[in-house]
């Protein structure tokens, strides 16, 4: 619970559907990422820079900032085309992708680690079939439209005064940052996706919620 | 931070190990560093609740130890039994066979023990003792997990104390609840263990702390849990014990498929109403499968539950067997009389407080019949053992004969028995008086007792509340035989009932997450006319919560959190309330007669009929510290620190000035303190220490709770149109709305819109009322139709408030509602129109989505 939770949903055409979750995916993870942190010895720290980059989206009449590292890159487009998959091709459809950001807490030895999440964007899909060319057409417009509000509100959603992992300091910069790409330095993440929302929750997050009650007071 | 802003900036070209240029020309920044652990917890609930329960228990040290002793009796219980049963030679033991020690006649213990091997032999072919040890040592590993892991997180709650907190565990005993929550309240700001504001109210650690207790009060106020029933012979009772609380909590707090995916959520799908009657199924389903569970599991329980009570009571009756006779709250009376918000040490200290008043009550009604009989048979056994005991004491053979020492102490317990059913024949009993003293600690009470203090019926039904422990010891015996049946035939019935409670009265805050919306204790969402919210409240009759729940809970809970800042409307019904209570005790009351409230209320019950004065303040006197009832005198007023007899003798002198001398007296020693005290509940918040504080707290609770009560016998006139404590189910509820729509003066018109209160930090609820359960299909159109008419109104509150949901007209002209509220109030306005496909069908006009709801 103790996670903010923002919601969006976007309703998209088949093969609109990984550029949209790239997009918007992109889009956060641009405003939730940092330069490379050198530290100094003093306990002081400088920031490297982030470059950014201008996409252009082939379905869509839409185009987005990104950070410009192919190492997010490949790893967020690996994540949406699983989901792609996963969602099947070409069939009505709806799904969920969730983008988590989570900072790892040290527990003492008979635990591991946690992972407490902070902030979750979940993006809702839903998938359409259009019949012609010209409903085409008009939805690559619609969605575009559709994806810049959406890139707006999620400005103003991060542009809000709320909580954020304080900077940590050397030592503790893996448990707030993913330190392990080369030229930019996220927020620890995690994306997770699910198809329809009748699927509960998996079956070992089951388990481990049963073990936990069990043990607790 | 050496900034040096005169450099230019530029892009580094494709330097992807971005190393920095140069060390003078960079912006340099220092880490936030030492962490603090605590910022950011993740299940905050358990955290609360982890931190309640360490306070409660006095410190880690006492809890380990607590927790380390409980686990050897564990052992202690499980091994003793089986020894006992296997071991033992009992020939030897009675003597009926002879031992052939050389050295001596004596027989010994050790002798009466079974060699080792003989023993385990027999252990190891006696397969129901192989299962009993095999249950009682799964279960004890269970135990000593579960054990080792609270040791754990407990350990984590220590440091939270002594670093976060800054109480060390030594004197962690002598920190009341209030002052820790207020600690953490004060470092939620530095530390932020929530996220989601900046900072944590009262209320919001209590509804984490109380979450499924608060759903399980409204539950039971409401009458949905089949605690209450009819059978044959008995009359109406109420079976509710441990185990079968146990079970519901399963089913539907945290068991496997339970309604809740988390501590803090409901599952989504609860909150639709759209698929109600599946889910009811499904529910249903789930209860049976647990009853046949509770039915297989039954005789290991069973034996459990005898064992238990064998090792835990005996000692306890053959010390003082009165105890049995004694009587105390039934777990039934908890659930009824527990406010919303109310956590277990102020439930009961409550309860304490009232203790002594009831059972004094209790026992105005022994049966003179065995009045007569207790009376002969104690003089026979008396006579007895006495005989018995001379001769003991001339000599002490006596001793030895046979069965002499199992007869005197049998005669004993018999004595002591007979002796509870004697009434002390020096006290007088008032059954009234008594039974407000009662309200004044407990403060709910069914309507139709008052008045009727001395019937048989009430004295019944309070039974209920108030039971003999051996009732209860018994209740709890057979509970594994009864559990199953009640699940499997009582409360699967009730799940469509289940469902739509959850739906309709669960409400997502920000920061807390779902909890029951009665919890939020808004007079206007389920305040009822009838108890002081008339005007105020909005609510249907389904919604409002019974027996003025919502009110007094509210008052209890700005009573003893007074730092707690509630929203406006609420603080101007508790200020209004707080002042006419004022009035009334401060003595303008008697003279002053306004028109909308009754004439002296507090008068009315303080001084009574003017020979009952003196007796009243005596009790009045006795409510803190449980003295014997005598007249007040000045000592006994001053030495317990009781608010209340000064403020009750305070009140009446000032009213009765002369009216009985003793009262008087009883000012003399105390009128500073009764001054001050009566002065004005806002004067001593900030300046007295918290202990006090609440102690003035629980007074001033008792008074008010006795003023709402009075109020409402008045204003109702005697003919009380709703007599809640016969609710068998909703049906009765449901019989009594036109009267209440034809009597109560047309204050709750269902079909008004119903503005929700603005300002009230809860989002509108999760979902509008649904369809009536079909129980309640009976022929009433208030009914019938307040849910449906809801809707709209709600809807469109939402949507103003919130910029949630939008609706778009569909092509049909349908309309068409976007199912979850995204952020920021963007939502899917068109897509309806743009692709009509998109929008799925089966989305009903009650399918409300849930609003999240920012709270500044």
């Amino acid at each position: 619970m103790n996670c903010r939770s923002e919601a969006l949903e976007v309703s998209v055409e088949g093969r609109q559907v990984d550029e949209a979750m790239l997009a918007l995916l992109h889009t956060i993870l641009l405003h939730r990422s940092t330069g490379k942190f050198h530290y100094k010895k003093e306990g002081t720290y400088s920031i490297g820079t982030v470059g950014t980059q201008d996409i252009d989206c082939d379905f869509i009449d839409f185009s987005f900032v990104r950070v410009s590292s192919d190492e997010l890159d490949r790893a967020i487009r690996k994540a949406v085309g699983e989901f792609k998959d996963a969602m099947g091709n070409g069939m009505d459809g709806m799904g969920q992708i969730s983008l988590e950001f989570y900072q790892k807490k040290k527990s003492r030895w008979p635990f591991s680690d946690e992972c407490i999440p902070w902030e979750v964007w979940s993006i809702k899909v839903n998938v359409v079939n259009l019949a012609n060319e010209q409903e085409r057409q008009i939805c690559r417009e619609k969605v575009g439209e559709k994806l810049g509000e959406k890139v707006i509100n999620i400005v103003e959603v991060i542009n809000r005064h709320e909580y954020l992992p304080k900077m940590p300091t050397q030592s503790e910069v893996d448990n707030v940052f993913d330190t392990s790409l080369k030229d930019v330095q996220p927020y620890l993440y995690k994306i997770t996706f699910q198809i329809t929302d009748t699927l509960g929750s998996s079956v070992s997050t089951t388990m481990r919620r049963l073990i936990k009650d069990t043990l607790a007071l | 931070m050496a900034a040096h802003f005169d450099t230019e900036y530029q892009r580094l070209e494709a330097s992807y190990s971005d190393s920095p240029p140069g060390e003078e020309n960079l912006l340099v920044h220092v880490p936030d560093g030492n962490k603090s652990p605590w910022h950011h917890i993740e299940n905050l609930d358990l955290f609360f609740q982890r931190v309640y329960n360490l306070h409660q228990k006095n410190g880690f040290t006492c809890m380990l130890l607590g927790e380390v002793f409980e686990l050897v009796q564990l052992l202690f219980v499980v091994g003793f039994t089986v020894f006992l049963a296997n071991c033992v030679d009992y020939d030897i033991l009675f003597a009926n066979k002879f031992v052939n020690h050389t050295d001596s006649s004596k027989v010994t213990l050790p002798d009466a023990f079974l060699p080792v091997d003989v023993c385990s032999a027999s252990i190891r072919d006696n397969v129901t003792v192989m299962f009993v040890l095999m249950i009682s040592g799964v279960f004890w590993l269970h135990r000593l997990i579960k054990f080792i892991y609270n040791v754990c997180c407990y350990w984590e709650i220590r440091s939270f104390y002594t670093n976060a907190l800054k109480m060390s565990m030594a004197e962690l005993p002598y920190f009341t609840w209030q002052e820790v929550q207020a600690r953490i309240v004060e470092i939620q700001k530095e530390h932020q263990i929530c996220i989601h504001k900046k900072e944590l109210t009262e209320l919001d650690i209590y509804h984490r702390i109380l979450r499924f207790k608060n759903y399980m009060v409204a539950m039971v106020n409401k009458s949905l849990l089949p605690v209450r029933f009819r059978p044959p012979l008995l009359g109406e009772c109420v079976f509710y014990t441990r185990g079968l609380k146990y079970n519901f909590e399963l089913i539907l707090f945290w068991g496997p498929g339970s309604l809740f995916e988390s501590e803090w959520s409901l599952k989504p799908q609860y909150k639709r109403g759209g698929n109600r009657l599946e889910l009811a199924d499904k529910l249903a389903s789930r209860i049976l499968w647990i009853g046949i569970a509770n039915l297989l599991l039954c005789p290991v329980v069973l034996v459990w539950q005898i064992l238990y009570a064998f090792f835990s009571y005996t000692e306890v009756i053959k010390r003082e067997p009165g105890s049995l006779g004694a009587r105390c709250w039934s777990l039934y009376g908890r659930c009824y009389l527990r406010h919303f918000n109310e956590l277990d040490h102020e439930l009961m200290s409550r309860l304490s407080k009232g203790y002594k008043a009831s059972s004094r009550y209790m026992n105005c009604f022994l049966s003179s019949l065995l009045t007569v009989v207790a009376k002969n048979v104690a003089f026979f056994a008396g006579s007895l053992l006495a005989v018995l005991i001379a001769l003991t004491i001339y000599d002490e053979d006596v001793l030895a004969v046979e069965h002499v020492l199992s007869s005197i102490t049998l005669l004993g317990v018999c004595i002591t028995v007979c002796r509870s059913f004697i009434p002390d024949k020096h006290l007088v009993y008032c059954p009234e008086q008594l039974l407000r003293l009662i309200l004044a600690h407990i403060h709910y009470m069914p309507d139709h007792w008052q008045g009727n203090a001395h019937r048989y019926e009430t004295r019944d039904q309070f039974s209920q509340l108030f039971q003999y422990k051996a009732v209860f010891i018994l209740e709890e015996l057979t509970s594994p035989l009864v559990t199953p049946f009640i699940l499997i035939f009582s409360l699967r019935r009730k799940s469509l009932e289940i469902i739509d409670f959850f739906r309709n009265f669960t409400v997502e805050v920000v920061g807390v997450g779902d909890t029951c919306s009665f919890a939020q204790m808004d007079i206007r969402q389920h305040g009822h006319p009838a108890w002081m919210s008339e005007g105020k409240t909005e609510a249907s009759i389904y919604q409002q919560a019974e027996d003025g729940k919502t009110e007094l809970s509210l008052m209890h809970f700005a009573l003893t959190n007074p730092q707690w800042q509630p929203p406006t409307e609420t603080t101007h019904f508790i200020s209004q309330l707080k002042e006419r209570v004022q009035r009334e005790t401060t003595g303008d009351g008697h003279t002053l007669t306004s028109l909308s409230e009754p004439r002296s209320l507090i008068a009315n019950f303080l001084a009574g009929p003017p020979s009952l004065a003196s007796l009243h303040l005596g009790r009045d006197g006795s409510l803190a510290n449980h003295g014997p009832v005598g007249v007040s005198d000045g000592a006994s007023a001053l030495r317990s620190l009781s608010v209340s007899s000064m403020r009750g003798s305070c009140s009446s002198t000032h009213r009765s000035a002369g009216h009985a001398s003793s009262a008087s007296r009883a000012m003399a020693g105390s009128s500073t303190d009764a001054q001050t005290a009566s002065s004005g509940s806002s004067v001593w918040e900030g300046q007295l220490t918290s202990l006090v504080l609440s102690e003035y707290a629980s007074t001033e609770m008792s008074i008010h709770a006795l003023y709402i009560h009075e109020l409402r016998k008045q204003q109702s006139g005697g003919e009380l149109s709703r007599h809640t404590w016969h609710r068998q189910d909703s049906d009765d509820s449901s019989d009594s709305v036109t009267e209440e729509g034809g009597s109560g003066g047309g204050n709750t018109n269902p079909r008004k819109p119903i503005p929700r209160s603005h300002t009230f930090p809860i989002s509108t609820p999760i979902s509008t009322p649904g369809p009536i359960p079909s129980s309640n299909s009976g022929p009433n159109p208030d009914r019938g139709t307040t849910p449906g008419q809801e809707v709209a109104p709600l809807q469109s509150n939402s949507q103003r408030h919130y910029g949630g949901n939008t609706d778009s007209v569909g092509p049909g002209g349908r309309v068409v509602r976007s199912e979850r509220v995204p952020i920021g109030g963007w939502a899917e306005e068109g897509h309806g129109g743009r692709h009509p496909d998109t929008v799925p069908e089966e989305r009903s006009e009650d399918d409300m989505p849930p609003n999240i709801h920012k709270v500044t």
